[in-house]
């Protein structure tokens, strides 16, 4: 039912507030409660009698407060929303159909699409009508009509829909908008906002078939058509729909996700700019993806395959790796990563991998097979550079750009007269000219070439005595450099310079005009997805089903069903990318024909009222709580008090949560004997059970009156109040947790006394048998050393006097902390190790007899034995002074036999 | 509760108001005791025999023991026993809100005090209802008599006794002019120890009040504004005390009224000489 703007979903509930009159006479006729007192001259009291005492209604405002909270609670439980278009549902019949753009233009506001969505199946709901979902992206299976269904199916289909990676095609959704039959009682049009060839023609069509609502997002998407590694970073261009945002940033990431850089951007004039973001080429080179801050979507991601962009570069691996950081191949691999992709491998697997340079090290000979790739190679325009060494000097090999003369100079060193040598400034005729030399560059060690050769090479770089350093001459279309030292720094510092990485960057540059020469061999192989974009532009592994795509339709691809946007490569190891937004991305305004309703997206949702209306309900009645009690007297009166009470309400609240600290009893307010919970309810209730028993004993035989026997948590409970702690092993003891030890050991060290009974002296252990309870029991305890106890211990004779100590079992051992150790607490022992599996026998029914299937004598011996334990844990060593006894009787001259 | 726990309760509060009773009445002026022989029934000292005592009055059991005649000397005895009564009504053992004890409390705690200064003046002390006795223990004597076995209706007191009669005396007057005119009958005097909460002298109640009997009882009234009723809640209570103040001198009692927030000290001081004037 609506009314105005309020639908109700229960409306029957409103007739509620028919009874509210009733309810008010009611209200008005029922006096407040009184305050209640005890007053002993009520005697002289009876008979006064007081004018106001007539007056019993409740104030007028009192009543129409409770009023007013019991309409509100009445129209709470009509299930009120605002729903301003739930009138516009009302008129019409038929399906509702929502069209829904779902192309990656959707992606940024995708919630909100799917929020509006949402809200349109509600409304059809409320009117009972079926809605059919119309999705505008194209797809790769043949068209179909867009299905009929009941609201809660068409609310499960929305919850899977996804945006795709590629833009809506309104005609095609068009054919498909043409399968389906008949009138549609209402249309809703959740569009990108960006318009497309067909989207005119769409409208129209939408229009012939139903009240159409076009909802708009507020900003329409952006996407970012290029975007490449330049030489001073990186460098794209965002482009927009008329009217779009007009200013965002960009950011550049890697593969994993972290950020590298980000550049600000902002239109000025046209729709298209370009941003830059000014990184190290080293770091640029690292940038796997470029997006829109701020976009979620495949259009604002822009991907950067690996290496594109760079010279593939492979250095010939002769496989001498067993200290990788320490070859030469890691200095050449360190100073060529900030401008070229660096690819190990074997000179002819290289080359047909394309690769643009190969550098070579310190070789000697190169196998027949080798040496004729690289020569064809080197003839196609491919780019050698070599590096001399102890190998190379020892015998040189094609291809070189001069002959060597056989070993090597040596500059410097105990049996030669020339110093090291720096380098000359390099010719006006050197790729290197520009550079400048650092004057701590030295070269101990080189290869020289014979004089002669050098006429037919060009020398790059000379040492200062004029001997070449680097050599160059042309073979083929190709060229072979040579550098006369090795490429560690082994001969000399060059490769600890900046200047290393410098000329090896002017050297490969002519890797450039090397292009090629073995890749149109294999341009034959497909494309295979390695990772594919979402409508989010995040990457995820292709499904099952991805297409290769052939080499010749890769370059020309646009995202597409058939031509998923994502990351490919193909059998030659080449990375490329098909990217959401081509260069020549179009993105105008949605442009719609007259007499079609337009709306935000984020206008108008429907919105439930009866939850906040019933709050407040209560809010009011909680209200009236504190009148009724400030008019019956029994608020305090005094408002500096009230502050108190609610500091005191709130720190009641806020302890509450910890329910297990608030016991009822304060257990410092008696003594207790207590017990170790240990997780074994058997156990545990045994222990209970047992020392709830010899409490009774205490209680009946000695001036110590325990209070309830209580279960303790060691790693959550204060144990200080605590004389004496029963540890009664359960059947399979585990280790104690850390805060459990810690307060164990705390516990015992200010004076408590644990004993743990590990129930275990009728059990033969031989040896190599699993570790006792007690093992396990006192892992991590800070236990101090123990001793078996003698005839003389202060346990026999704290209370009774006892020569053993028999508990379920007959035959026990007690083992207490040696008085040595317990030297400081005057020789009480903090720790109690027995195995006689006390609480057992002392278990006692009703009537005092045992419970444990023990003898009577046996029972009463066990109690025996608790009360001393009790007794020497309240009092110490007080009798131990017995022991000496005898010995002082002796001495006053008087036999012990005598002593009375 | 164990009994003896019980007991040890008991024990706890007993000596906090002997305490209170003795610093009250270490505060209290002067009273002297009359320690000398007289005629009387308890041994006072053994003095030589003289001629002009006669035979008759030789002691001959202490005599027989050495070689001179003594005489057994008696006390004189007191003229009276202190007599004390605590009212047991639950109304008389309840308190208001507020730091002041209860008027049993506040009662009990006077009666001692008055009881250990009698007893050091070498008076006889005892609760009413049971025999009085002097001596240093009658103090704790009558401190657990009147604790424990204080009787609803006070008994007859014996004759020529001072008894203090501590209670709120919110029963009707004529109840009291019955009792007081059987203790004068028996040339018995004393005090009425009228002892009122605040709130029951001040009415500092108000709204909507409903006033109920202590002690579960049915009797209860009701009141829109419990302030309306204050004016003539005093009036009427003016008018009772007056009543009994009337009836107790009519006897032969000294009424002293004590409020419970207030110091005990003059109210013992008051309770003393009224006593001290009789005797």
């Amino acid at each position: 039912m609506t009314f105005g703007p309020f639908f109700f979903a229960a409306p029957a509930a409103l007739l509620a507030l028919l009874a509210l009159p009733a309810l008010f006479f009611l209200l008005r006729a029922t006096p407040p409660t009184p305050q209640r007192v005890v007053f002993p001259p009520l005697r002289i009291l009876l008979g006064i009698r007081t004018e106001e005492e007539a007056r019993r209604r409740a104030p007028l405002w009192l009543v129409l407060l409770r009023a007013f909270a019991a309409a509100l609670a009445i129209l709470g439980f009509a299930r009120p929303s605002l729903a301003p278009e739930a009138a516009a549902m009302a008129a019409g019949s038929g399906p509702t159909l929502i069209v829904m753009d779902d192309g990656w233009t959707s992606a940024p506001f995708w919630p909100m699409a799917k929020a509006a969505a949402e809200s349109a199946i509600a409304d059809a709901e409320r009117a009972g009508q079926p809605v059919a979902i119309l999705r505008t992206t194209p797809e790769r299976t043949p068209p179909a009509a867009p299905d009929i269904d009941a609201a809660a199916d068409a609310r499960a289909k929305l919850s899977r829909l996804d945006p795709k990676p590629w833009r809506p095609d309104r005609k095609a959704a068009l054919d498909r908008l043409n399968l389906a039959q008949g009138q549609f009682a209402r249309i809703v049009w959740i569009s990108d906002g960006v318009g497309d060839d067909g989207a005119r023609a769409f409208a129209e069509a939408l229009k012939l078939r139903g009240p159409v609502l076009v909802r708009s997002p507020p900003r329409t998407a952006r996407a970012l058509i290029s975007g490449a590694a330049t030489a001073d970073g990186i460098e794209a261009q965002v482009r927009r729909a008329p009217g779009g945002p007009g200013s965002g940033a960009i950011a550049a990431e890697t593969l994993e996700g972290r950020s590298l850089g980000a550049a600000e951007f902002r239109f000025t004039g046209g729709d298209t700019i370009t941003a830059r973001i000014a990184l190290p080429p080293e770091i640029a080179s690292r940038a796997a993806r470029i997006r829109i801050v701020g976009e979620t979507s495949a259009g604002a991601t822009r991907l950067m395959p690996a290496g594109s962009g760079r010279a593939l570069v492979g250095l010939i691996d002769q496989g001498s790796n067993s200290q990788p950081l320490l070859s030469e191949m890691h200095y050449v691999d360190r100073a060529i990563q900030p401008f070229a992709t660096a690819r190990r491998g074997g000179a002819r697997q290289l080359i047909e991998q394309g690769a643009q340079a190969l550098i070579l090290p310190d070789a000697s000979r190169l196998a027949a097979p080798e040496r004729a790739a690289i020569d064809a190679w080197l003839d196609k325009g491919g780019l050698l550079v070599r590096f001399a060494g102890p190998r190379l000097a020892n015998d040189a090999d094609e291809p070189l750009p001069v002959r060597l003369r056989p070993g090597s100079r040596t500059l410097g060193g105990a049996l030669a007269w020339e110093k090291p040598q720096g380098l000359q400034p390099f010719p006006a005729d050197s790729p290197f000219f520009g550079l400048s030399a650092p004057p701590d560059v030295a070269v101990r060690r080189q290869v020289l070439s014979e004089p002669a050769s050098e006429r037919e090479a060009r020398v790059w770089a000379r040492l200062a005595d004029g001997a070449s350093i680097v050599t160059a001459a042309p073979r083929g279309k190709g060229l072979v450099v040579l550098y006369h030292v090795t490429a560690g720094p082994e001969w000399s510092d060059l490769a600890l310079s900046g200047l290393y990485v410098e000329m090896l960057k002017r050297t490969l540059a002519f890797a450039g005009r090397a292009t090629n020469g073995a890749r149109e061999g294999d341009a034959s192989g497909p494309f295979l997805a390695e990772r594919l974009l979402d409508g989010f532009g995040a990457l995820r592994a292709p499904d099952v089903d991805a297409q290769p795509i052939p080499a010749t339709a890769f370059t020309a691809a646009a995202a597409s069903p058939a031509t998923p946007p994502g990351l490919y490569a193909r059998a030659g190891g080449t990375a490329a990318a098909i990217d959401a937004a081509r260069p020549d991305e179009t993105l105008s305004e949605l442009a719609l024909p007259a007499g079609v309703a337009r709306a935000g997206l984020d206008a108008a949702r429907t919105r439930a009222l009866g939850g906040g209306l019933l709050g407040f309900a209560l809010l009011v009645l909680a209200i009236d709580l504190f009148v009724a009690l400030a008019l019956a007297g029994r608020l305090p009166r005094l408002p500096s008090r009230a502050p108190a009470a609610a500091a005191a309400l709130i720190a009641a609240f806020m302890m509450a949560p910890d329910a297990h600290a608030q016991r009822a009893r304060d257990p410092a307010a008696d003594m207790h004997l207590a017990y170790i919970f240990t997780g074994d309810a058997r156990a545990d209730r045994t222990a209970r059970a047992g020392l709830e028993s010899l409490a009774e004993e205490l209680r009946n035989r000695t001036a110590v009156e325990p209070g309830p026997t209580m279960g303790v948590d060691p790693a959550r409970d204060d144990l200080s109040p605590y004389p004496i702690l029963y540890w009664f092993a359960p059947e399979t003891p585990t280790r104690l947790s850390d805060a459990a030890v810690a307060n164990l050991d705390r516990y015992m060290r200010l004076g408590g006394m644990l004993f743990i009974d590990t129930r275990d002296a009728g059990r033969a252990r031989g040896a190599g048998a699993a570790p006792g309870p007690a093992a396990i029991m006192l892992q991590g305890l800070d236990a101090p050393p123990l001793e078996i106890i003698g005839a003389n211990h202060v346990l026999t004779r704290a209370f009774y006097l006892l020569r053993s100590f028999p508990g379920r079992y007959q035959n026990t051992r007690i083992y207490a902390e040696t008085a040595a150790a317990a030297a400081s607490r005057d020789g009480v022992a903090a720790l109690l190790v027995g195995d006689g599996d006390w609480a057992t026998a002392w278990v006692s029914d009703a009537s005092g007899r045992p419970m444990g299937g023990i003898e009577d004598r046996q029972h009463e011996l066990a109690l025996r034995f608790g009360i001393n334990l009790v007794m020497v844990a309240l009092t110490g060593n007080y009798k131990a002074d017995q022991v000496h006894v005898p010995a002082l009787l002796e001495r006053m001259g008087e036999q012990p036999e005598r002593a009375r | 509760m164990t009994p003896r726990a019980e007991a040890e309760s008991l024990a706890g509060f007993l000596p906090g108001v002997l305490l209170e009773a003795r610093r009250l009445s270490a505060a209290a002026p002067g009273v002297h005791g009359r320690r000398r022989a007289g005629p009387g029934e308890a041994f006072w000292q053994f003095r030589d025999h003289r001629p002009e005592d006669g035979a008759r009055l030789v002691d001959w059991r202490r005599s027989a023991r050495g070689e001179r005649l003594y005489v057994r000397e008696r006390e004189k005895e007191a003229a009276q026993s202190a007599l004390f009564w605590i009212d047991p009504a639950p109304g008389f053992h309840w308190k208001s809100d507020g730091p002041w004890p209860t008027k049993a409390r506040r009662a009990l705690a006077l009666s001692l005090a008055a009881g250990i200064l009698f007893s050091r003046g070498g008076e006889r002390i005892g609760a009413l209802g049971m025999p009085p006795r002097a001596g240093a223990r009658a103090v704790e004597r009558l401190a657990l008599d009147l604790s424990l076995h204080s009787a609803a209706h006070p008994p007859a007191p014996p004759a020529r006794s001072a008894v203090i009669f501590a209670s709120d005396f919110y029963a009707p007057p004529e109840e009291w002019r019955e009792r007081l005119r059987a203790a004068a009958g028996v040339a018995a005097t004393g005090v009425l120890l009228m002892i009122a909460d605040p709130a029951e002298e001040d009415f500092p109640y108000r709204g909507r009040t409903q006033f109920e009997e202590p002690g579960g009882g049915a009797m209860k009234t009701l009141f829109g504004r419990a302030e309306a009723a204050q004016a003539e809640y005093a009036g009427r209570l003016a008018a009772h005390r007056a009543a009994i103040r009337t009836t107790a001198q009519a006897a032969g009692f000294v009424p002293i009224l004590h409020r419970t927030d207030r110091s005990a000290g003059p109210a013992l001081s008051l309770l003393m000489a009224a006593l001290e004037e009789r005797r």
